[in-house]
């Protein structure tokens, strides 16, 4: 069964990052980055090539006095072709390997990481717990906000504080 | 702002509560008091957002929680001044705050009036109809309670918090078959919820507890199927393990006297074969569950303590009487 829930549409893409392994990040950016390098050598080449072929060819002209029918630009050379092929392939190689861990599509691995993980298992990169983050869903159906018993809920919270209840130190954060 | 108070708040722990409910103060002075559209300010100040009548709201709930009724009824007035006194959700929520704050029964019985009196003038008040049956149940006149659900289940019936409440109100009865009745409804409407098939699981397995006649190992056969869709519809889900568990032991010891035909079109009670299995499975994942847990590994803390510690001792009593 396929999940289709909204908090996957607008908060999928910038999640989880601090949660993945640091060695993963360094090696998508460091391929990235020569992916990047080797397309901007490509392009550097291929102006050059351009550059060189329209001088030699303004200066074949100027020499010959009769105007033979040249290529005014030569193809480019095999070997930039592949390398900005190449290039592209590394950059994209890179980006895929950095993306950030995919969240589940299956019914019940995404209910089985709610139960198991609780909010933990959502934070966003920044350690809060995502925005679009509810929890089970059906909890309210346990919880029925439109049916609340405040005064049980008072009397119960009374309780909790005469047993010495009070903020615990690890949910602070 | 933490996102819990985007969210209605009574599940939550008492120390979250508390927690929530100290920020208020502080949440309600950063924001403005009232939002004008002509004024000056508009223009700099930060506009306004749904969240923040959310915000309001799931404030105003947990501060009336924690008693701290000043800052709940600044939450209120705010709300007020923004939607008028005849929105049909601060009707309620006025309501629930005098309800918070009523000293006796005779205050209690004023608020009672109060919405009679609303929903004579409109019967279509969704949320003033849900106060008055929390407010019965709160009075605890649940009979009457369960009369003013069942008119307005009529009345809306794929209200599927409504039907939970009322099969809630009739189990506290011990009225076990209406109970089922009314979860199974709330089954048509979110057939996904895994944590109501775990419910109803519990509710056919109390029914089973509490009866003793020939038919109750169907009782006992369906709270076993419904925790295995529980089980399905959610990986490692500890109280469907846990009701597995449970069921799956009493019918081990039901099934050799059960008698084998059936008389209406029922499903057939499962084989002993069956039974031991999902007992076995169930054992392991409650014992890995447990022991992931305990192990501090990062992907199982979501649990809830009690919850685990239930489990727990179900595995203990277990083992001790296998030693035995």
């Amino acid at each position: 069964m396929v999940l289709h829930h909204h908090i996957y549409l607008h908060t999928g893409g910038r999640t989880q990052t601090n949660l993945q392994h640091p060695i993963m990040t360094w090696i998508s950016k460091s391929v990235t980055g020569l992916g990047l390098v080797l397309l901007a050598h490509a392009c550097y080449s291929a102006n050059e090539h351009s550059a060189l072929n329209a001088l030699s060819t303004a200066s074949l002209s100027s020499t010959t006095s009769h105007s033979i029918s040249m290529p005014s630009v030569a193809s480019l050379p095999l070997d930039i072709s592949i390398e900005t092929v190449v290039a592209i392939f590394t950059v994209c190689l890179g980006l895929v390997l950095g993306t950030p861990e995919l969240r589940p599509i299956e019914w019940r691995v995404w209910a089985g990481k709610i139960e198991r993980e609780g909010e933990k298992g959502f934070m966003n990169g920044s350690g809060e717990v995502d925005v679009g983050y509810i929890g089970n869903p059906f909890k309210m159906l346990e919880s029925r906000p439109g049916f609340v018993d405040i005064r049980k809920q008072r009397k119960d919270f009374a309780e909790w504080v005469r047993e010495g209840g009070s903020v615990e130190v690890g949910s602070k954060k | 702002m933490s996102s819990s108070l985007l969210h209605p708040p009574a599940h939550l722990s008492p120390s979250v509560a508390l927690q929530l409910s100290q920020q208020a103060p502080a949440i309600l002075q950063a924001t403005p008091s009232s939002i004008s559209s002509y004024s000056l300010s508009y223009l700099w100040s930060a506009s306004e957002t749904p969240e923040l009548w959310t915000t309001y709201e799931n404030l105003m709930l947990s501060c009336l929680r924690t008693g701290d009724e000043e800052s709940a009824h600044l939450c209120l007035e705010r709300l007020t001044a923004r939607f008028g006194t005849d929105n049909e959700k601060l009707m309620a929520l006025r309501g629930l705050f005098q309800e918070a704050v009523a000293q006796d029964d005779a205050a209690l019985k004023k608020v009672l009036d109060e919405y009679e009196a609303i929903l004579k003038r409109d019967p279509s008040n969704m949320p003033v109809s849900k106060r008055r049956v929390a407010l019965l149940k709160t009075m605890n006149k649940i009979p009457d309670a369960i009369t003013a659900l069942n008119s307005f289940l009529d009345d809306s019936p794929t209200d599927a918090e409504a039907w939970t409440e009322l099969a809630d109100l009739y189990v506290s009865q011990g009225m076990y078959s209406q109970g089922i009745f009314a979860l199974e409804e709330v089954l048509l409407v979110t057939p996904n919820a895994w944590n109501i098939h775990a419910k109803l699981g519990e509710v056919n397995y109390m029914a089973f507890k509490a009866t003793s006649d020939q038919g109750s190992d169907k009782l006992l056969a369906e709270s076993l199927r419904r925790f295995c869709r529980s089980i399905e519809l959610c990986d490692d889900y500890l109280r469907g393990y846990y009701g597995l568990k449970l069921a799956s032991n009493e019918l081990l010891l039901a099934l050799p006297q059960a008698s084998r035909q059936k008389p209406d079109g029922s499903l057939p009670l499962p084989s002993q074969k069956t039974v031991g299995l999902l007992n076995q499975k169930a054992t392991s994942k409650l014992s890995e569950i447990v022991r992931l847990n305990a192990a501090g590994d990062r992907g199982y803390q979501g649990y809830e303590k009690a919850e685990i510690i239930a489990a727990k001792e179900l595995l203990n009593r277990e083992s001790s009487k296998v030693v035995r």
